[in-house]
């Protein structure tokens, strides 16, 4: 009986847990909205809201893919290289190759994927450490958008450029001059496929089962290989629509630009609650964590505070998520004992529920003596239970108590009875 | 009798959904080595957990010399003369013998700032002459056998002024000579005054080494007595609280005409698969028996693809076929249930209807998505049908026991709908009661005509369960033994059946 009765216990707070936990991030990007707003200058405006949304879409992205390669047990640090050398590259196909738009923007693209693919295969099937494999990448990805664009900056069309079509993807300008932020939508679109990607499909099972217990996973008939090696590839492929944002928000691409991007979309990942260690994550999770970061960085500067706070208090912010998250762990994990005293509480209760039940029976019936006099027990059951309990819930609280105390106190004289044997060694 | 030197008294312990300790009270005289016995979850891990100060316990009291005190973390309770093995030990390979024994508390020069190695050596082989042990402290650790890494580390432990030893599943991993080793350094220990608990599977020990037992059941006393009073089976009805019979499979179930599904033939894979060749009938049970090492786990992953095949061949239902990784095997029809659940079969941070899933997501997909409505209902159909006591189909594996973690595996491959399943060591860690139900389990495959490879190290259960046993030794497949000629002397007799006589290499280091 008290067995049943503890695990109810637990099921009910666990629901609790549940959507206290998830409802935290938000709750956390709610409120660092929410005061800026109030201590910020004009934070609560259109254009203010339109900034955050901006400097969430490159990051958005990276931080997606990486999260696929996270939740694996993986790292990729090669997604802000590979991301700047796709646009530099695209960039340099328009302008100074002679290539169309339409042509240069899936160029950038085949070459995010393309790197992607490489980090795949090094890590899949060639069984590279993927945080050696993806820091090179990182490297040879940058080098390669000096080589390629020799070294100068590629600048899109502008607005008025009939090729500058593709900034309407991500902002659209109406005529009088209002702003619509439609990245906001395309990230959305990105963050929605891949959510039900990660839950609804096979391929997120097994990242999942790969990120939890590899081996497991490869001994179940799971070709790991190709899961792993796809996760790659997603970061890859986000990587170059976080190009394409890049080059729509900002237009002009400089060479070896999107140093440290990689280590931000890694953090948007971790600050929604992603684990390093691999089997968790969610991509909703990075999208809070990324626009947690976009809103400090419009919002500092709002308090007078300098872009480059943003990096110190981001910093802040992931040590603060990690840490909330090992406490959450380790709440929902502890178990609230049922003493003596909950038991007794839950039999009164059941008692009381019972009475409860035949007191609207005898409502039903026109019974209005037996009501009342139900009433009456009822509230007496109540008071007798409410005394009882606390008392009992006083003494084992004191029982506890003491015990403690005398536990302390034979530590102590166990530690002085060591030390003097200690001291009549030596001597 | 004197005064216990440690006396815990109704201790109580939950952890998520696990009311693991029910008031439980466990007395300790000095000099005595307490067998403390159970099922796999009745608590006695979690009691030395409480005892030690590595998990706090939620109530009761423990007495030690006398005073009501409970260790706050394992440093303190050794310190104060409390010492704990652990199945698994905790050292570090790479450093020395001496380096290991001293380690956080090693000997310093004037300042503090050399460390005084040769002090530590000598130190090290008086401790390790004081207990005779033929042990060299300058040895790197990692070069010793298992057997010889615990006596280092009980020969730590015991530098610590020690009054109670505890020692769970200390002979899990050794060899009967190791086992007798073992077993005189405790006796010894006891004569100096150390009083041992001693926790164990094999009930055939206590008889030699213990003089006292106490069995838990599901957290709760079962009793306590002298080793010289009760009989073997007195204690495994007090752990099942029934009577449970292991008697011998008398003669093979299978017809001499059942279709071969499995022809392995002269099967190479690394050192420890060498030309093995074998058949396995619908319906049958083929055992695998031999010593630790005789490899069959070696055969078993070959077969599965999970380690690279050198040559041979292997033929499914008369047809030949290729089998380069695990997924080769799995579309064959083979699943694997390794020895080892927690690295090889399970995600313990997935829930269980994710794990029983695993092999077989293909079987649930609805377009592109998977059909979770279908997979609940196969999921309960499962749980139900293997009686797996879990809250929840969410519930992760971490939290069951496992018992019920390896029906949660054997239900991955029902889900797949292998007929050809490989049980290695299906009941390793799992208590009498559930070992019950597995076979029984077994059992009802075969009927059904799945053709189950059993590994298992237990004669009694090789000889219970098996209708046919092929024996191993050194990679070799030395002896074919049918059920109703088999006997525990006969396997034995081709399990140490070596090419050449090395037991001399083998015993020294």
């Amino acid at each position: 009986m008290s067995d049943i009765d503890t695990t109810k216990v637990v099921k009910q707070k666990k629901t609790m847990e549940k959507i206290i936990q998830n409802a935290m991030a938000p709750a956390a990007l709610l409120i660092l909205y929410l005061f800026f707003g109030f201590f910020g200058r004009n934070f609560f405006s259109y254009s203010t809201f339109v900034n955050i949304i901006e400097a969430s879409y490159y990051l958005g992205f990276l931080s997606v893919g990486v999260t696929f390669v996270i939740i694996t047990g993986g790292i990729d640090l090669s997604v802000g290289g590979v991301m700047m050398a796709a646009a530099i590259i695209g960039g340099t196909a328009y302008k100074t190759w002679g290539w169309s738009m339409e042509v240069s923007l899936v160029l950038i693209i085949v070459i995010a994927v393309g790197f992607g693919f490489f980090n795949g295969i090094m890590v899949s099937r060639l069984k590279m450490p993927p945080f050696i494999v993806t820091l090179g990448t990182m490297m040879i990805s940058m080098g390669t958008g000096s080589i390629v664009s020799n070294v100068r900056s590629a600048t899109f069309p502008s607005r008025v450029n009939p090729d500058g079509w593709f900034k309407n993807i991500f902002k659209i300008i109406t005529e009088n001059r209002k702003m619509i932020p439609t990245g906001a939508f395309v990230l959305l679109a990105v963050v929605i496929i891949s959510y039900l990607i990660l839950t609804k499909t096979k391929m997120g099972r097994y990242i999942y089962a790969i990120g939890s217990n590899k081996e497991a996973a490869r001994l179940s008939g799971v070709n790991v290989k190709r899961w792993e090696m796809s996760t790659y590839v997603v970061a890859g492929f986000c990587a170059g629509i976080g190009g394409i944002g890049f080059a729509a928000t900002y237009t002009t691409v400089m060479p070896a630009q999107g140093q440290g991007f990689e280590l931000f979309a890694i953090a948007g990942a971790v600050i929604g609650g992603t684990s390093l260690r691999g089997g968790s994550g969610s991509v909703w999770g990075t999208l809070i964590g990324v626009f947690i970061m976009a809103v400090l960085r419009t919002g500092l500067p709002s308090m007078n505070l300098q872009a480059h706070y943003q990096t110190f208090f981001t910093g802040v912010v992931v040590i603060g998520a990690v840490l909330l998250d090992m406490y959450r762990t380790r709440k929902a994990t502890e178990v609230k004992l049922v003493r003596p005293s909950d038991r007794y509480k839950g039999s009164m209760l059941e008692k009381i529920a019972k009475l409860q039940k035949e007191k609207s029976e005898a409502k039903d019936a026109g019974n209005s003596e037996r009501v009342s006099e139900i009433t009456g027990e009822i509230r007496s059951l109540k008071q007798e239970m409410r005394r009882n309990y606390s008392k009992m819930k006083a003494d084992e609280k004191a029982e506890e108590k003491r015990i403690r105390a005398e536990e302390r106190a034979a530590e102590r004289e166990f530690e002085e009875a060591l030390r003097q044997q200690g001291q009549d060694e030596k001597s | 009798m004197s005064e216990p030197i440690l006396s815990m008294r109704d201790i109580e312990k939950s952890y998520t959904g696990v009311h693991a300790l029910k008031g439980v009270n466990f007395d300790l005289y000095p000099g005595e080595i307490h067998a403390l016995v159970g099922e796999n979850g009745a608590g006695k891990s979690t009691l030395m957990k409480v005892l030690t100060g590595i998990a706090p316990k939620d109530a009761g009291e423990i007495h030690y010399y006398g005073k009501l005190f409970n260790a706050r973390n394992p440093e303190q309770a050794l310190n104060l003369g409390i010492g704990i093995i652990h199945q698994e030990l905790n050292m570090m390979d790479e450093l020395t013998v001496a380096q290991n024994v001293f380690i956080g508390r090693e000997f310093t020069g004037r300042g503090g700032l050399f460390l005084k190695d040769k002090e530590q050596n000598r130190q090290a082989a008086e401790l390790f002459a004081r207990l005779n042990m033929n042990i060299d402290p300058t040895e790197r650790l990692g070069n010793l056998t298992v057997s010889r890494q615990q006596m280092v580390e009980i020969a730590k432990v015991v530098s610590h002024n020690l009054r109670v030893l505890i020692l769970d599943e200390p002979t899990a991993a050794l060899t009967d000579s190791e086992i007798k080793e073992l077993f005189t350094i405790m006796r010894d220990l006891t004569s100096r005054g150390v009083a041992m608990i001693h926790i164990s599977h094999r009930l055939d020990e206590i008889d030699q080494i213990a003089d006292r037992v106490t069995v838990l059941r599901d957290g709760e006393n079962a009793g306590t007595a002298k080793v010289s009073e009760v009989s073997k089976a007195d204690v495994i009805n007090m752990m099942v609280g029934r009577v449970i019979y292991e008697e011998p499979k008398s003669e093979s179930t299978v017809s001499e005409d059942a279709d071969v599904v499995l022809e392995v033939q002269n099967l190479k894979s690394g050192s420890l698969v060498n030309d093995v060749s074998f058949t396995l009938k619908r319906g049958e049970i083929l055992g695998f028996a031999g010593l630790i090492g005789a490899g069959r786990t070696e055969t078993a992953r070959a077969l599965f693809g999970a380690d690279p095949i050198d040559s041979g061949q292997i033929k499914i239902n008369g047809r030949l076929v290729r089998i380069e990784s695990p997924q080769d095997a799995v579309a064959h029809g083979l699943g694997y249930l390794s020895e080892d659940r927690k690295r090889f079969g399970l995600a313990l941070d997935l829930g269980v209807s994710d794990n029983m899933a695993m092999a077989s997501y293909d079987h649930f997909l609805k377009g592109p998505f998977i059909d979770s409505g279908k997979l609940q209902k196969v999921a309960e159909h499962y749980i139900d049908r293997l009686s797996i006591k879990t809250p929840s189909l969410e519930q992760l594996l971490r939290n069951l026991s496992g018992g019920n973690q390896q029906k949660v595996v054997i239900a991955k491959w029902l889900i797949r709908n292998s007929d050809i399943l490989i049980f290695d060591e299906p009941t390793r860690g799992i208590d009498v009661g559930s070992k019950s139900e597995i076979y029984t389990l077994m059992n009802e495959l075969a009927e059904q005509g799945r053709s189950i490879i059993m590994i298992s190290s237990e004669l009694p259960e090789i000889l219970r369960m098996s209708d046919r046993i092929m024996v191993m030794c050194e990679g070799r497949v030395t002896g074919e033994l049918d059920i109703a000629d088999a006997s525990q002397e006969e396997i034995m007799k081709y399990a140490t059946m070596r090419i050449k006589s090395n037991l001399g290499v083998e015993q020294d280091v």
